[in-house]
């Protein structure tokens, strides 16, 4: 799935390492989920969600 | 060997490499005491039994560890790693032992003796941890 993640995150002025800081996980994590490389889980999803208070289909979306 | 090995690593997972460090540890330390002891003293079947469930308590420590790890690893990511990690080990060792088991049966080479498999699986997974850590850095 593609995201808005790092447009979100440049919008808060948010390094990943911040973002990840703030969700409990790696850069690593915050990296591969910008990339694509990976999909969060759904508790993962509403973390990002609660944080940058919008819903989820706003963060993520379909191809 | 954890993500960001340079940086800090959570208490979980220094306390996991500390313990998968020391079983490892025990593994080669028993494995050398128990080769040497056979050589040279000869024991009994029962004896050697004993040595056996020995040397493969701290494999089973091992198992724990890495088990243990990834119930309590919050990141979903860095799970995904070690499994894929683990899986890595798992093949190539299958892969060394399987090429090596058809070689022997034909020539007559030296084979790697089926006590440091363990030590093959732990090394290749550590690798292949390093290389999916370097790989996601970009």
């Amino acid at each position: 799935m593609k995201n808005r993640l790092r447009v979100l995150r440049a919008e808060r002025n948010w390094s990943q390492a911040d973002l990840a800081e703030k969700l409990v996980v790696s850069r690593q994590s915050v990296n591969a989920i910008e990339t694509g490389r990976f999909d969060p889980s759904l508790p993962l999803a509403f973390k990002l969600a609660r944080l940058f208070d919008i819903p989820i289909e706003a963060i993520f979306y379909d191809e | 060997m954890f993500p960001s090995c340079k940086k800090k690593l959570s208490p979980l997972q220094r306390r996991s490499l500390q313990m998968f460090g020391g079983n490892l540890s025990l593994i080669v330390g028993i494995s050398v005491a128990s080769q040497y002891f056979v050589e040279h003293g000869h024991p009994s079947k029962t004896v050697a039994l004993c040595l056996a469930v020995l040397v493969a308590i701290p494999v089973v420590g091992i198992m724990a560890v890495v088990g243990r790890y990834l119930r309590q690893e919050t990141d979903e990511f860095v799970r995904l790693l070690v499994t894929q990690a683990l899986l890595w080990g798992l093949g190539l060792t299958m892969v060394v032992n399987t090429m090596m088991g058809l070689l022997t049966q034909f020539y007559p080479i030296y084979r790697l003796p089926p006590i440091l498999n363990i030590d093959l699986f732990c090394v290749t997974a550590m690798i292949a941890l390093r290389v999916q850590l370097w790989r996601s850095q970009s």
